[in-house]
């Protein structure tokens, strides 16, 4: 490129330059930085007004705020333990089913698929996370939560031995936390398999080559090399996911049936900490304890994502370790690609 | 020169042309808006009242109104109705108890409830506030059940049973008592309910606390309550649309919803003892009968009247006494507020009633719009009356 | 072994195909020259109009959120790689940047929702401009980690080569090290947009709705995920149609984002 489009005016060193000369860099410096500490603070402002809106409601109930199953705004009581448990029924679904479809897909478009397709599919397996969540309850609604029906009524009557999966018959709906749990399985599977994707590119290749060459079979390689080394970044990137489970709001909240008790079966309607924010918040406007309590779950919501994320991205640093190279590192354009690609 | 500067124009080049047109695009779309959406305010069911309201000009300005969604079609029908006069009506079907979350953090100039005001929501306000009872919509019992029609008959107890999740399917005995002669599936029964604060929530939920001990002592009444079963959907419309989608399905909508949508409803059970179905004269028997308190916060739940269909609720229009003090609104913005409600209880009620062109709700009786207009009078604006 | 994971991989793409496949089924058949003309009318019974306002509303909303997150977001990574590097506030700003991108969306509206709208800041309640600043707050971390990554690209020798010439700094930012990474920041910028067009639950506590078409970012604004979410839950098929092409209309602009983002990024040689 142009670098020596940069001569100035035909001064040499920065020694010689007027203190007017030098007033740019100076500003440009303080400029920066003073944003930096101006977006650091705004982010600081955010948690502890997050944390002090949270307070009350805290205090009052206490651990019962999580462990407690009793929603019931018109007595004035907040014990969220439909909201945690609804919230982790859903995530725990999304990457049940998630995660190993996401890595088989990875693994077939790094390892197994011809060179000359990789990109294509590659980019259309991206495409899945740049539908907006809005879109993905719309077809949720209309498409897969009314389709799915029989199928379900039937798995619920056929393992109705099994707790918690079985049973519920015939009182299925439409909205449920499995229909919850299978939009997020969409929508996190784009992250999950591109984190895959970056992971399984920094196995060397003489250790693929090395159990080639002792003669295993391609599956034999894949399951002997490739994936004990990737694990530790899969899992990340699995967790990434799981960050973005928890939080989303739109499409959970059009599937989920809205109903502020614990399920007792997988078809049964629920409620999550984010539906339950966007459902309440105009209504709680102007009530101190169910807006503190609103603030309180979107605090649990967002402790909870922070957790996961802190331990997805050590996981990934973990899994991409391998190939730092001096300028760059691949970890972080591991995760920047996560972010993206539409983690929050 | 600002270093931000330096780092942002070349930035901008894509940003800078898409904000620029956006903002071309916006602009000849406003200066047309006012010339398409008057021709959209012809083109649906609206009565040819907006010409004829001939005694009340209003005063143009842009009001924001949100609430209850029973109410919602009126105001949509009567902000459209009178776009063409230069009054813009944006109302937010949010529900009723986050309608009056609005009108206390004054984000709205008015609230859309179908409770009266409770000394709880007066005291949370910015001012002194006044209700006016502008109508009564019947909230009926819906149904999505196949080969079903029409006349089944519940009571009060039954219903109770049926949302509390004790009866659980279509053929139970209780039901099957009150509908000798008719064939009932073995569908199970599917509640849907609110999920967000709900003046029509409020409405059937007194009406059950009043014919059920049962159900008083252990939900009772409420803009939000505890539900025991069932779905949970936002709004009126949202309701009524999970009842469309779910066979075996039972909810709570206004009547106007029930029409739009084809839902079959039940006749129920009211305090004289008759199954009485909602009709506009069934829910006008309710309004006629009903006693007037002074802040005119009435109650037609439950009407004593023999021949009033028993859930019929009133809606009220909620506004600051003062609107235009502390800054909450300009002086426009009062004055149109004050002819909106001035069309509200006048030529507005036209559009209400049984008819073709009518929305299905129950008009004021002439005594209580009288009494709205005398209410009316007193609203000033920082202190002198509004003109 | 093959063959599972080609299904998988056909099983992981099934429902792109699916969505795209019932969008363009049921929301075509919404599309027509009055679909994109008229304002929703907000009409209970009768024609329930078009959404020119949401389109509108959602423009101008967006760019202005654009505009405050991209040359922000590029300016706090550029002090990260030129200023800050490896000390430990530049790493402070980092670790709160990460933390940023988890948040999920809803508690950046609630948050904005007490701070700004409760509040009557600026003199209005619910407010075009407030929106835009949720949806910048959700835009930034997004535009400022993916601009650090693409100008720590721009190899080190270009740098050192301005600097032996005597070139200040700030000319070898403007010169040497923006220039270079043009393309990959665009890129960076145009997927953040694109996720920021795409996202309903900031503005749902900043916006609320309105039906007419306007230029006032201080008072109600209408917008396509706004439209499509209010419309999803009506009973009137009409109405659900409606949503359906206004969805079909969202994700187009977003996946016309998407595609020249990658296009640029394919172009580069950087990134």
């Amino acid at each position: 490129m142009e670098a020596s489009a940069t001569t100035a005016t035909g001064v040499r060193s920065r020694l010689e330059r007027t203190p007017a000369a030098r007033l740019p860099d100076q500003v440009l410096q303080a400029g920066l930085t003073t944003l930096a500490v101006l977006i650091l603070g705004l982010i600081a402002y955010f948690f502890v007004r997050l944390i002090g809106q949270s307070s009350d409601a805290l205090n009052k109930f206490g651990f019962s705020f999580i462990f407690g199953n009793d929603w019931d705004i018109s007595r004035n009581i907040y014990h969220g333990a439909p909201l945690v448990i609804g919230t982790l029924i859903t995530s725990a679904i999304a990457l049940i089913i998630g995660v190993p479809v996401a890595v088989a897909t990875a693994l077939y478009v790094t390892e197994l698929c011809p060179r000359r397709f990789r990109g294509a599919l590659g980019m259309l397996v991206d495409l899945l996370a740049a539908v907006p969540s809005v879109v993905y309850g719309l077809w949720g609604v209309f498409v897969l939560g009314p389709k799915l029906l029989p199928v379900e009524k039937w798995f619920a009557n056929t393992f109705s031995f099994i707790p918690f999966v079985g049973g519920g018959g015939s009182s299925i709906t439409a909205p449920n936390y499995f229909i919850a749990g299978l939009i997020l399985a969409i929508m996190i599977l784009p992250i999950v398999s591109a984190i895959a994707r970056e992971v399984l590119a920094t196995v060397p290749a003489e250790n693929k080559e090395a159990a080639l060459a002792l003669g295993a079979t391609r599956w034999e390689m894949i399951r002997m090399t490739v994936l004990p080394y990737a694990r530790p970044g899969i899992t990340g990137g699995a967790m990434l996911g799981l960050g973005r489970a928890i939080g989303e709001t739109i499409a959970v909240v059009l599937v989920i049936g809205n109903a502020a008790t614990i399920g007792h079966h997988l078809f049964n309607q629920g409620y999550s900490l984010a539906a339950v924010i966007a459902n309440e918040f105009n209504e709680a406007a102007n009530q101190p304890l169910h807006s503190s309590a609103l603030f309180a779950a979107g605090l649990v919501l967002f402790v909870l994502t922070l957790l996961v994320n802190i331990l997805a991205r050590w996981f990934v640093r973990r899994g991409t370790r391998g190939m730092r190279a001096p300028e760059t590192d691949s970890g972080d354009a591991a995760s920047a690609s996560v972010a993206s690609a539409g983690v929050a | 020169m600002n270093k931000e500067t330096k780092v942002r124009t070349k930035r901008l080049g894509g940003v800078a042309v898409s904000l620029a047109a956006a903002l071309a695009i916006a602009a000849c779309g406003s200066s047309n808006s006012s010339s398409s959406s008057s021709a959209g305010g012809g083109g649906s069911t609206g009565t040819s009242s907006s010409g004829g309201s001939s005694s009340a000009a209003v005063s143009p300005a842009t009001l924001n109104g949100a609430g209850s969604t029973l109410a919602l079609p009126i105001y949509q029908q009567w902000g459209s109705n009178l776009k063409g006069q230069g009054l813009t009506v944006n109302y937010n079907g949010v529900g009723s108890g986050a309608g009056i979350a609005d009108l206390q953090t004054a984000t709205v100039d008015f609230a859309g409830s179908d409770p009266a005001l409770k000394p709880t929501d007066t005291k949370a306000m910015k001012g002194p506030a006044l209700q006016f009872p502008v109508a009564f919509g019947a909230i009926t019992v819906s149904y999505n059940l196949l080969g079903i029609k029409s006349g089944l008959k519940l009571d009060g107890p039954t219903l109770a049973n049926i949302f509390s999740g004790k009866i659980k399917t279509w053929n139970d005995p209780a039901i099957k008592s009150l509908n000798p002669g008719m064939s009932l599936p073995s569908t199970a029964i599917t509640v849907v309910h609110r999920s967000d604060s709900s003046g029509t929530t409020n409405g059937f939920t007194t009406y059950l606390s009043d014919v059920s001990p049962g159900w008083k002592s252990s939900i009772g009444a409420g803009k939000d309550v505890k539900w025991p079963t069932g779905t949970g959907a936002a709004k009126n419309s949202g309701v009524a649309a999970a009842v469309k989608q779910t066979q075996g399905a039972v909810g709570y909508v206004e009547q106007a919803y029930a029409i739009e949508n084809g839902f079959t409803y039940a006749a129920v059970k009211n305090s004289s003892g008759k199954y009485i179905e909602p009709t506009i004269e069934n829910t006008s028997a309710a309004a006629n009968g009903v006693t007037v308190p002074a802040d005119l916060g009435i109650s037609t739940i439950n009407s004593p009247s023999a021949d009033a269909y028993p859930i019929v609720s009133q809606t009220f229009l909620v506004v600051y006494k003062d609107p235009c003090k502390d800054g909450k609104a300009s002086t426009s913005v009062a004055k149109g507020l004050k002819s909106f409600l001035a069309y509200a209880f006048g030529a507005g009620q036209q559009t209400l009633g049984s008819g073709g062109n009518k929305l299905p709700y129950a008009p004021l009786p002439s005594s209580l719009a009288a009494k709205d207009n005398t209410q009316l009078q007193t609203m000033t604006c920082n202190g002198s009356p509004i003109s | 072994m093959r063959g599972t994971l080609m299904l998988a991989t056909g099983v992981a793409l099934v429902p792109l195909i699916l969505v795209i496949y019932y969008l363009l089924y049921k929301g075509l058949s919404s599309w027509s020259g009055s679909f994109f003309s008229t304002d929703p009318t907000g009409n209970f019974f009768g024609n329930p109009g078009g959404i020119r306002s949401a389109i509108f509303g959602t423009l101008e909303i967006v760019a202005l959120a654009s505009l405050l997150a991209i040359p922000i977001g590029i300016a706090v990574a550029l002090y990260l790689t030129e200023y800050g590097k490896e000390g430990w506030f530049a790493n402070l700003v980092r670790y709160f940047v990460d933390v940023m991108t988890g948040v999920p969306s809803v508690v950046f509206g609630l948050f904005i929702y007490i701070v700004l709208v409760i509040s009557h800041a600026g003199g209005s309640g619910f407010a075009g401009w407030k929106g835009a600043l949720a949806l910048a707050l959700l835009m930034l971390p997004i535009v400022i980690r993916s601009s650090e990554v693409v100008l720590l690209l721009v190899p080190g020798s270009l740098r050192e080569a301005a600097l032996a010439l005597g070139a200040p700094r700030w000319r070898i930012v403007w010169r040497v090290v923006l220039p270079t990474a043009r393309s990959g920041l665009v890129t960076g910028s145009l997927l953040a947009v694109a996720r920021g067009m795409g996202e309903t639950a900031p503005l749902l506590f900043t916006v609320s709705l309105a039906t007419a078409a306007t230029a006032n970012l201080n008072g109600l604004m209408n917008s396509l995920p706004l439209q499509i979410y209010t419309d999803i839950t009506s009973p009137r098929d009409v109405i659900v149609a409606r949503a359906w092409g206004a969805a079909l209309t969202l994700v187009a602009l977003v996946l016309i984002l998407n595609v020249i983002a990658r296009l640029i990024s394919r172009r580069s040689s950087m990134a």
